[in-house]
């Protein structure tokens, strides 16, 4: 057993580790939350700019009571689902293609990363501009080389919610594709001979081994991905033009934006804003527990 | 390794104290934020060096930011008591700012004789009081026409369609346009409004009520709807880079765009025009474009020791000379009247073409409410281009839109 | 890996990765081409990746204009700080996380998380009060504070997550041999998570070298800005000079992808480094 020396050695290194870190990441986001629950309670608006009160959780009725909450919740968790589904599909995938002995893996890996590294302002709106019916790269590549009718990305709301997709799928896989990669570093060859000579197929030795060793590394970057895409406003934005066709591509922050910045009501906005901490706050919990993340595999 | 680490970070830290350490101003420092293009840019920067050589002892800092941003990030540093002097932006900020009394009062500040030397279209007041003082005006939308394609511009509605039709085709067989009569990007609600007006309506009366369930509009639509698909002499799809694009490549006649872009279509070599937009024959009325003038406010945070300062600053830019400066560089049209019977801004015909589209515009709201209209304007204008709503059922859902909007800004 | 695969099996490996490759360099190619094109054109008709009358006009504007080797310099001080913050804090506390216990461990790993749950439009106004107030507007130090928060989360979990591969046993065995914490943490665990640090370094990097909202807020002045803010200006609401604003992204991609070159090296696995066996 530790002695008392060693037990005061392990206290102080663990929370010099520690501590630093937590202090750094709370202290950016404790007042601002705070604030946001205060404003979420208040009239805050361009009537009552200076001078608001607190009223309770008028906000939050009114939150809830907007008949296109719904619908926009709906979409919003649809753009998430596809999108990060994608990512780490594609990400994984590409991942275990490129973890072998393949000469020049290293330029594939290198510009397969370049759609996160470019910046996204211009990459979005390139592809917004792929996406033209009469001009754009995707219709032409259609209908010339594919023989397939060309699409309606842009003013159909269902083409232009995919073109939205695809877009966003293109800059998010590679963050996927790194993670993966870095994961599969940490898995011993030894279990994949060992399963070799057990006569396994690719298929289970996928399943048994990679999976499971991959999943302390994924499910971060999964978390962090879906609440990252469902509060992804810019990619939607650019590609769609602010939500053309007719608002039809708008997501959940959208509305918090045009809510405080187009219409001034910064308490109903900060409301909206905590339902939708509340979602994901809801969504993240029950993961963790299902995947059971805070825990190590061995 | 993790000493190297800590070492090097701590050095790293130093250097950044000791750069970030931007230093105390002394004497007092104006800051204005503004949007203006690059070629104003430059002019505001070196008209601000000439006054600092004439007024030792005050520092102007100018930062540029994009008009949304500008608009945005104003309201945020305004509500932390923070924020620079002076915003200059076009005028429909003037409505939202003043209302959160972000912005101050003007009309005490500057004397009566010194008023009446501006334009009266580029003074812009709300609820009774000035906020704003423009050192342009215009900001409008006019007919730009490619003088190879279209050497004379046309005068009606009917000729635009015949003359579009006539430039509207697939030169290179391969079953696609190659040439538009016209290119605009119609599908903004802001760049429908000319045709609003000219088929007699408008997006709200003079008491700021919304006025979208009108049969004009329903006309209007139906008219756009018809270029489009009855005449096809635009493009299905286009929106504002489209027609830039295919405007700036020769492959459009004309293109409906604002004095902000025409410099670079010369730039482009498009040998170009300016030109009303044809009035509509059936209603006989002259679209009309939004004119907004441009100008500086002042942040309500400013304190009295300083405020001499910042007016006499806005006094400057906005002086005959500087706004000349502007003119020479960006083609704008000033708003002080000694300014615009300079020569610079008489005896350029583009200036003159634009002024005289100038003439049958209207002026922009400053309302706030007006954000609420082109909210509720967008979706249902959008649907009708998409053909899932009729005109008529558009412009009813519309109304109820900017309706419910207004309400919920004024809660 | 001493695994071989067939030929037909490299064969078919490399025919989809390079087609999957090309279809995901072809948007960052058009950018290329609106960077050559002349006239400030974002779209164009033409399919052709060399547009008529390209030029490096851009490019040579964009460099002799002072402005942007000044703010390439900001973004990589900041960035570098940002990633030194990052990498020291999350591999630390991430050990901590990951091996030993501690009252309130679980709650705080998700509590940490939470912390990117709420969306970054509203948290913009009491940010921007907050850092007013402190005096840290226009300072580089209330932008590492806020990035290193930023990236933190992700860096902490993912380093956890790496270090949980490790068997407690080799953590175990380091200190029944008599090292201390901290020399089991950086002579026998570090070494191991090499992966996971490059990971970090480089997300830390990119939090900081892309990040625009939090940097216009707290940055007034043009000499300050970091590459992001210094390409907006490039940017208008209808007059965007995309020549500028183009040539301008392709410059800023290039160092990420260089440190993404740099730090491969270390994508590879920490048991071929050491010796590990069990």
């Amino acid at each position: 057993m530790k002695s008392a020396k060693e037990h005061r050695a392990e206290f102080v290194f663990k929370y010099i580790f520690l501590i630093p870190a937590i202090i750094v990441i709370f202290a950016v986001v404790i007042y601002p939350f705070i604030y946001n629950i205060i404003l979420s309670l208040s009239n805050m608006s361009m009537t009552h700019f200076r001078d608001w009160r607190i009223i309770g959780f008028g906000q939050y009725l009114k939150v809830f009571s907007e008949k296109d909450f719904y619908t926009v919740l709906g979409k919003t968790i649809i753009w998430t689902v596809v999108n990060v589904f994608f990512h780490v599909v594609i990400g994984v995938f590409l991942a275990v293609l490129l973890n072998r002995h393949l000469p020049g893996k290293g330029i594939i890996r290198t510009l397969m990363i370049i759609p996160w590294a470019m910046p996204q302002y211009i990459t979005a709106l390139t592809w917004r501009g792929m996406f033209n019916y009469e001009f754009g790269a995707i219709n032409l590549i259609l209908s010339k080389f594919l023989h397939m009718p060309m699409v309606q990305w842009l003013k159909d709301p269902f083409f232009a919610f995919t073109a939205c997709i695809m877009t966003n799928v293109w800059l998010g896989f590679p963050f996927m594709m790194i993670i993966a990669y870095g994961g599969l570093q940490a898995i011993p060859k030894e279990l994949y001979e060992a399963a070799d000579v057990d006569g396994a197929t690719g298929w289970q030795k996928f399943w048994k081994i990679t999976v499971p060793h991959l999943k302390p590394v994924m499910t971060p970057a999964i978390v962090l991905g879906v609440i990252w895409t469902f509060n992804n406003l810019n990619v939607i934005w650019l590609v769609s033009n602010g939500g053309e066709p007719s608002d039809k591509t708008h997501i959940l922050v959208s509305y918090v934006y045009k809510a405080a910045f187009n219409l001034y009501r910064y308490g109903y906005a900060a409301a909206l804003s905590m339902v939708i901490f509340a979602i994901l706050l809801a969504f993240g919990i029950s993961f963790i527990k299902r995947t059971r993340a805070t825990e190590s595999i061995y | 390794m993790k000493r190297i680490i800590l070492i090097a970070s701590f050095i790293l830290m130093l250097v950044i104290v000791f750069i970030s350490c931007s230093g105390e101003q002394k004497g007092t420092t104006i800051t204005i934020w503004h949007q203006m293009q690059v070629e104003g840019r430059a002019v505001l920067d070196s008209v601000c060096k000439d006054y600092l050589l004439k007024n030792q002892g005050i520092k102007i800092n100018t930062l540029y930011k994009e008009t949304e941003e500008l608009r945005t990030g104003f309201q945020t540093a305004s509500l932390a008591n923070a924020g620079p002097q002076i915003v200059y932006g076009p005028s429909d900020q003037v409505g939202p700012f003043s209302k959160m009394e972000i912005i101050m009062p003007m009309e005490t500040l500057f004397d009566k004789d010194s008023m009446a030397k501006y334009d009266t279209k580029s003074l812009t007041y709300f609820d009774g009081h000035l906020y704003q003082i423009g050192d342009r005006i215009g900001n409008h939308l006019a007919l730009v026409y490619n003088k190879k394609l279209v050497p004379e511009p046309p005068k009606n509605s009917d000729e635009l369609i015949i003359m579009g039709k006539e430039l509207t085709k697939d030169i290179d067989g391969d079953n696609r346009i190659d040439i538009y009569g016209l290119v605009w990007n119609f599908t903004e609600p802001y760049f429908f409004i000319p045709f609003l007006g000219g088929f007699g309506g408008w997006v709200m009366d003079d008491k700021g009520n919304p006025t979208l369930n009108s049969p004009s509009i329903v006309e209007a639509f139906k008219f756009i709807v018809a270029l489009r698909d009855e005449h096809k002499i635009i493009p299905q799809e286009c929106d504002y880079d489209m027609a830039d694009a295919l405007f700036k490549e020769g492959r459009a006649g004309m293109i409906i765009n604002g004095p902000w872009s025409w410099a670079g279509y010369a730039k482009a070599g498009i040998d170009m025009g300016i030109a009303r937009i044809p009035f509509i024959t059936s209603t006989g009325k002259w679209p009309s474009p939004m004119y907004s003038p441009k100008g500086y406010s002042i942040n309500s945070n400013v304190k009295s020791d300083i405020l001499p300062d910042v007016v006499k600053l806005i006094y400057y830019l906005t002086s005959p000379a500087v706004e000349l400066e502007f003119t020479k560089v960006m083609g704008t049209i000033p708003s002080r009247k000694e300014a615009q019977e300079n020569s610079l801004v008489k005896d350029n015909p583009l200036i003159t073409s634009s002024k005289y589209q100038l003439d049958v515009c209207r002026p922009m709201p400053v309302i706030p409410e007006l954000r609420a209209i082109w909210d509720a304007m967008k979706p249902s204008y959008q649907a009708v281009l998409g053909g899932t709503i009729s005109p008529e059922d558009a412009s009813k859902t519309m109304q109820e839109e900017a309706l419910k909007k207004i309400r919920e800004m004024n809660e | 890996m001493s695994r071989k695969d067939s030929k037909i099996k490299l064969a078919i490996i490399y025919i989809f990765l390079i087609i999957f490759t090309l279809a995901t360099i072809y948007p960052v190619i058009r950018v290329i081409s609106i960077s050559l094109r002349p006239g400030d054109r974002l779209l164009s008709t033409s399919l052709s990746i060399i547009p008529e009358g390209a030029s490096f006009d851009s490019y040579i504007k964009l460099f002799s204009d002072g402005r942007f080797i000044r703010w390439m310099l900001n973004s990589l001080l900041v960035s570098i700080a940002v990633t030194i913050t990052g990498v020291a804090l999350a591999s630390t506390a991430g050990y901590i996380f990951s091996k030993y216990r501690f009252i309130g461990k679980k709650a705080g790993l998700t509590a940490i998380l939470t912390t990117q749950m709420f969306p970054a439009t509203m948290l913009l106004l009491p940010m921007y009060i907050m850092i007013s107030k402190l005096g840290l507007i226009n300072s580089y130090i209330g932008l590492i504070f806020v990035y290193s928060a930023t990236a933190l989360p992700f860096c902490i979990w993912q380093m956890k997550g790496y270090y949980d591969t490790i068997p407690r046993t080799l953590h175990e065995a380091a200190i029944i041999d008599g090292c201390s914490h901290f020399q089991a943490f950086t002579k026998i665990i570090l070494p191991l998570a090499t992966p996971a640090l490059v990971i970090t370094a480089l997300f830390s990097f990119m939090a900081a070298w892309s990040e625009y909202i939090v940097a216009a807020q707290i940055l007034q002045e043009q000499e300050m800005f970091t590459l992001p803010l210094g390409l907006k200006q490039f940017q208008a609401n209808m007059t965007t000079e995309w020549g500028l604003y183009s040539a301008g992204s392709v410059i800023v991609s290039i160092p990420v992808v260089v440190l993404f070159i740099i730090l491969s090296r270390w994508l590879v696995s920490g048991l071929t480094l050491g010796s590990v066996k069990e």
